[in-house]
C-alpha cells in the first residue's frame, strides 16, 4: 500500500553519509525543515549517549570476531539494503559472467574492486581518513593533458569550501609540508592552518624517509626527485592555536556560507556518545574498519550537530523511485520502502515530499535510483564514468626493523607523481607509505604465522623468525588516477533485484591502457625506492592473489580498489555532456540535487572525501539560495 | 584408557615449547582454559589421550633438556600425520586466536601472540596512545 506522508519539508535528503549529513546540518541550522531518509538500521542512528555507545561497542565486537577484517566487517549487512562487500569479489570468467556472488552484479571484464557502506554515517565509518586536497591542475585534465574532461569550476573557486570541509571533518596537518608538483603553500590561503597539528609521522615513515627523501629516480628517460610529506587527515590531534574558525553558517544577508571566526582554541570533536572521548588519535591502528574511540571523523558527528527541531530522520527507509511532474519536469516526491526489521521482507511504501530533493546515497546508489526512475539523464551520462583509484601495491622486507602495525594506516605520502607532463601518457598517482605491514595484499601477520607453522617451525625458532620478519615488513601504495570512460558504468537489469524488489547495480568495468602503463611506471619507481632502501622485494602478482589482474607488455600486475567510488553522475558545464551543474543541481530538474563523489568529473590523486565534502557545502549554499529566492 | 593425562597443566607446558612463550606469558593472556577447552571439543578423546600420553613421555624422557625436547617435538608431534595435527593447531591458536579462520572469541582476537611477536598490538585494542607510533615500541623486559 502506498502512503503519502502528510508533512512537506523544505528539503528531502536520501542518505546520512558525509554528504547527506553536511546538508542536513547546514540546512537545518539555517532554519530549513529537512527530512532525511536512511536505508540502514535504526540502531546505528542512535543519538542518546547510552544507545550510541552500546551500538558502537556491538560494531567493535563484531569486528573482533570477524574472520576477515575487511572494511565492512564491523557493520550489519542487511538484505533490505545490502552493502557492496570486497569479500564477494571474484574473477569474471566465461563460465562465471556476470559474477552475482555479492550485492553487485559484476559484468566485467574486470571486477570492480571497492566497497562502501549503506547505513547511518555511511562509508565514513570505515574510511581511512586521509584528506589531501586536489591539485589545481586536476581540474583541467583535458586542457592540460588531453585526458578526461575539465571541471566546470577551478581550484580557486573551491578553496573556501575546502576550508569549510577541513573545519567540518577536523583535519590535522601541516600546511607548510604540503609541497610537491603543482602543490605549495600557495594552494592554501595566506596564513591558513589546519584545525589541528599534523599527526606524527610513524617510526616506519622516518626509517623510509631517511633514504627516500630527495632520492633521484628515472622514469622513461626523465629524472624525478622523490619527496615524502606528512598527510593531512581527519583524525584528532593537538589543536593548532593559530586556527581561528568555528563552524560554517549561512550568512542570510550575504546569501552565502561562511566560516565563523572563533577567538577560542579549536576543540576536537569527540565520540558521538561522549564529547570527551577521542580527543586524540590513540593509535588503535584499526582506522579501517573502525576507530574504537572515534578520534577519526565520521559523519554522525556532523549529523548530530543538526538542529533537532528541524530534522526528521526516517531509518530503514530505502529510496526506490523518484516521481516527476510531466509538465514542469519538477520532482514531486521520492518513494521509499520502509522495512519492519533487519532482513525483513515486509515493508511499507511511502512517498516523501519536499520543495527540493537531494540524493546523497553514494555514487552507485544515486546512479541506480536515477536509472530506475528514468530521470536526470538527457545527457545519457547517468551511471557512466565510474572511477576508482586503482591501487598497485608493492611489498618487501626492510633491512632493519621499522615496526609496522602501529599508528594510523598511513601518515606520510610521496606526492612526486601526482602531476606532470607524464599525465598525457599514463595515470598520475599518490604513494602513501603504509603503516600496517603486509596485511592488505597477503593478510599478514596471520599468513606469516600459518606459513611458518606449516613449514614445521615451532617454539623459540618460530617466535624469533616472526619477530625478525614482521617488524621489517614494508608496503607501498601507488593509487593511480582512473580516467573517465563512458563504458565503465552502472546499469540496471530487471533480472537482478534485491528482496525489496529494488534493482541491484550491474557494473561494467575495465582498466585502460593508460592505467596499465601507470602500473608499469609505478613498479619502475617502486623498484628504485626499494633498491635505495635495501628492501628485499616480495611483491607477487597473480589472479589467485587478487581477481583484478592485468597484463601490460607481457608483465602481470594486480590492482586493488581504493574505496574511492567516483564519477557516476558527473558535473559539467553543459547539459549535453553532464548530469549536474557546478552547484550539483541536475540540469534536467530544477529541484533535484545530487551530492557525493558521483559528481566528480575526474578523480585526481587525492582521496576524494575532502573534495566531495567541499562540494557538498557548495550544494548546500545553492539550495539555501534557491529556497530563499 | 586412562584419561587423567589430558590436563590443562600439560597443555600449558607443551604450549611453551610449541610457541616459544613462557608459562607466565601464556598465562598472562588469560586464554589457557578457553583454548584447552577448544581442543577438548575439536578432537576425539582417543586422539587427545594419545597426544597427551606422548607429550608426557617426551617431557619425562627429556628431563628438561630443551634440545632433546625440541628434537622429540619435531619428530613426534609436528608431522601432520601425528595426532590429527594437534601440535600445529596449538601453535596457531595461541598465535592467532583463531580456530581455522574462525575467531574463537573477542578476547582470543585481542590476545593473539602474533601481535606481541610483531612488537605491535592487535588492531582496535590495547592501543598504545597518541603519538606512540612515532617512536620505537616500548618493550618490557621479560627476563
Amino acid at each position: 500500500m502506498e502512503k503519502k506522508t502528510k508533512e512537506e519539508f523544505d528539503v528531502v535528503i536520501v542518505g546520512s553519509g558525509i554528504a547527506g549529513s553536511v546538508l542536513a546540518k547546514t540546512l537545518t541550522n539555517a532554519g530549513k525543515n529537512v527530512l532525511l531518509l536512511e536505508a540502514g538500521l535504526q540502531a546505528g542512528m542512535a543519538f542518546d549517549p547510552e544507545a550510541a555507545y552500546k551500538n558502537y561497542q556491538y560494531y567493535i565486537d563484531t569486528f573482533y570476531k570477524a574472520s576477515a577484517k575487511v572494511p565492512n566487517s564491523p557493520y550489519p549487512n542487511i538484505k533490505d539494503a545490502q552493502s557492496i562487500d570486497v569479500l564477494d569479489i571474484e574473477p569474471i570468467t566465461q563460465t562465471n559472467s556476470p559474477s552475482t556472488k555479492g550485492y553487485l552484479v559484476q559484468a566485467g571484464p574486470l571486477p570492480f574492486g571497492s566497497d562502501c557502506l549503506r547505513g547511518p554515517g555511511g562509508t565514513t565509518l570505515h574510511w581511512l581518513g586521509s584528506t589531501p586536497r586536489m591539485l589545481p591542475n586536476d581540474f583541467q585534465m583535458q586542457t592540460l593533458y588531453g585526458q578526461g574532461v575539465d571541471w566546470p569550476i577551478t581550484y580557486d573557486e573551491l578553496m573556501p569550501y575546502y576550508e569549510m570541509a577541513e573545519n567540518e571533518i577536523g583535519v590535522s596537518g601541516n600546511v607548510e609540508d604540503q609541497v610537491g608538483p603543482d602543490m605549495s603553500i600557495e594552494n592554501y590561503g595566506e596564513g591558513y592552518v589546519f584545525p589541528m597539528k599534523e599527526i606524527p609521522q610513524s617510526y616506519l615513515d622516518q626509517v623510509c624517509i631517511e633514504k627516500t627523501q630527495n632520492l633521484k629516480v628515472k622514469l622513461y628517460g626523465k629524472e624525478y626527485t622523490i619527496t615524502c610529506i606528512s598527510t593531512p587527515q581527519g583524525r584528532n590531534s593537538i589543536p593548532n592555536p593559530a586556527y581561528k574558525f568555528a563552524g560554517t553558517y549561512w550568512n542570510k544577508k550575504a546569501q552565502k556560507l561562511e566560516l565563523a571566526k572563533n577567538n577560542e582554541e579549536y576543540e576536537p570533536v569527540g565520540a558521538i556518545w561522549d564529547q570527551n572521548t577521542g580527543h586524540r588519535c590513540e593509535g588503535n591502528a584499526s582506522c579501517v574498519p573502525i576507530c574504537p574511540v572515534q578520534a577519526k571523523y565520521n559523519a554522525l558527528k556532523t549529523l548530530r550537530k543538526s538542529d533537532p527541531k528541524r530534522l526528521k530522520i526516517i531509518t530503514q527507509a530505502v529510496a526506490s523511485k523518484i516521481y516527476t511532474d510531466e509538465i514542469t519536469n519538477a520532482i514531486t516526491g521520492i518513494e521509499y520502502k520502509k522495512y519492519k526489521y533487519e532482513n525483513s521482507t515486509v515493508y511499507d511504501t511511502a512517498i516523501a515530499r519536499g520543495k527540493i530533493y537531494v540524493l546523497a546515497a553514494s555514487a552507485i546508489e544515486n546512479a541506480k535510483i536515477l536509472l530506475t526512475s528514468g530521470i536526470a539523464n538527457s545527457s545519457d551520462q547517468v551511471g557512466r564514468n565510474l572511477m576508482d583509484h586503482l591501487v598497485m601495491l608493492t611489498w618487501g622486507l626492510l633491512p632493519e626493523k621499522a615496526y609496522p602495525y602501529r599508528g594510523p594506516g598511513s601518515t606520510t605520502n610521496i606526492p612526486t607523481f601526482r602531476d606532470g607532463e607524464f599525465r598525457k601518457e599514463h595515470a598520475a598517482w599518490i604513494s602513501p607509505i603504509d603503516n600496517w605491514g603486509w596485511s592488505w595484499p597477503v593478510f599478514s601477520p596471520g599468513s606469516d604465522v600459518s606459513s611458518a607453522v606449516s613449514s614445521g617451525m615451532f617454539g623459540k625458532k618460530l617466535r624469533s623468525h616472526l619477530n625478525d620478519v614482521l617488524p621489517r615488513q614494508l608496503l607501498l601504495h601507488f593509487e593511480c588516477e582512473q580516467t573517465p570512460d563512458p563504458n565503465n558504468r552502472v546499469t540496471i537489469d530487471p533480472q537482478y533485484k534485491d528482496q525489496l524488489d529494488n534493482y541491484r547495480p550491474v557494473i561494467h568495468y575495465n582498466a585502460s591502457e593508460y592505467m596499465k602503463k601507470s602500473f608499469e611506471a609505478a613498479k619502475k619507481v617502486s623498484d628504485q625506492i626499494f633498491a635505495a632502501n635495501g628492501v628485499e622485494d616480495y611483491t607477487a602478482y597473480s589472479v589467485a592473489n587478487d581477481p583484478d589482474y592485468v597484463t601490460y607488455k607481457g608483465q602481470g600486475y594486480n590492482f586493488w580498489g581504493a574505496g574511492h567510488i567516483v564519477g557516476t553522475h558527473r558535473m559539467g558545464s553543459s547539459k549535453e555532456d553532464s548530469v549536474v551543474d557546478k552547484n550539483q543541481r541536475t540540469w534536467d530538474h530544477e529541484n533535484l540535487y545530487l551530492v557525493g563523489c558521483g559528481n566528480m568529473p575526474t578523480l585526481g590523486t587525492s582521496n576524494p572525501t575532502l573534495t566531495m565534502t567541499a562540494l557538498s557545502f557548495k550544494a548546500a549554499e545553492a539550495i539555501l539560495k534557491q529556497l530563499e529566492n | 584408557m586412562n584419561n587423567h593425562v589430558v590436563s590443562s597443566n600439560t597443555f600449558l607446558t607443551i604450549s611453551t615449547y610449541l610457541t616459544g612463550y613462557s608459562e607466565v606469558e601464556l598465562l598472562g593472556t588469560g586464554m589457557l582454559e578457553t583454548y584447552f577447552n577448544v581442543f577438548l571439543e575439536k578432537f576425539s578423546p582417543e586422539t587427545l589421550h594419545y597426544f597427551f600420553a606422548e607429550v608426557d613421555e617426551i617431557l619425562l624422557e627429556s628431563a628438561g633438556d630443551e634440545d632433546q625436547i625440541n628434537a622429540a617435538i619435531a619428530a613426534r608431534l609436528i608431522p601432520d600425520s601425528a595426532y590429527d595435527g594437534i601440535a600445529k593447531n596449538i601453535i596457531l591458536v595461541w598465535y592467532t586466536g583463531n580456530w581455522g579462520s574462525d575467531v574463537i572469541s573477542t578476547q582470543s582476537y585481542q590476545q593473539g601472540l602474533m601481535w606481541d611477536t610483531a612488537e605491535a598490538h592487535p588492531p582496535g585494542a590495547k592501543q598504545p596512545g597518541y603519538g606512540s607510533w612515532a617512536n620505537l615500541p616500548i618493550r618490557i623486559p621479560t627476563k
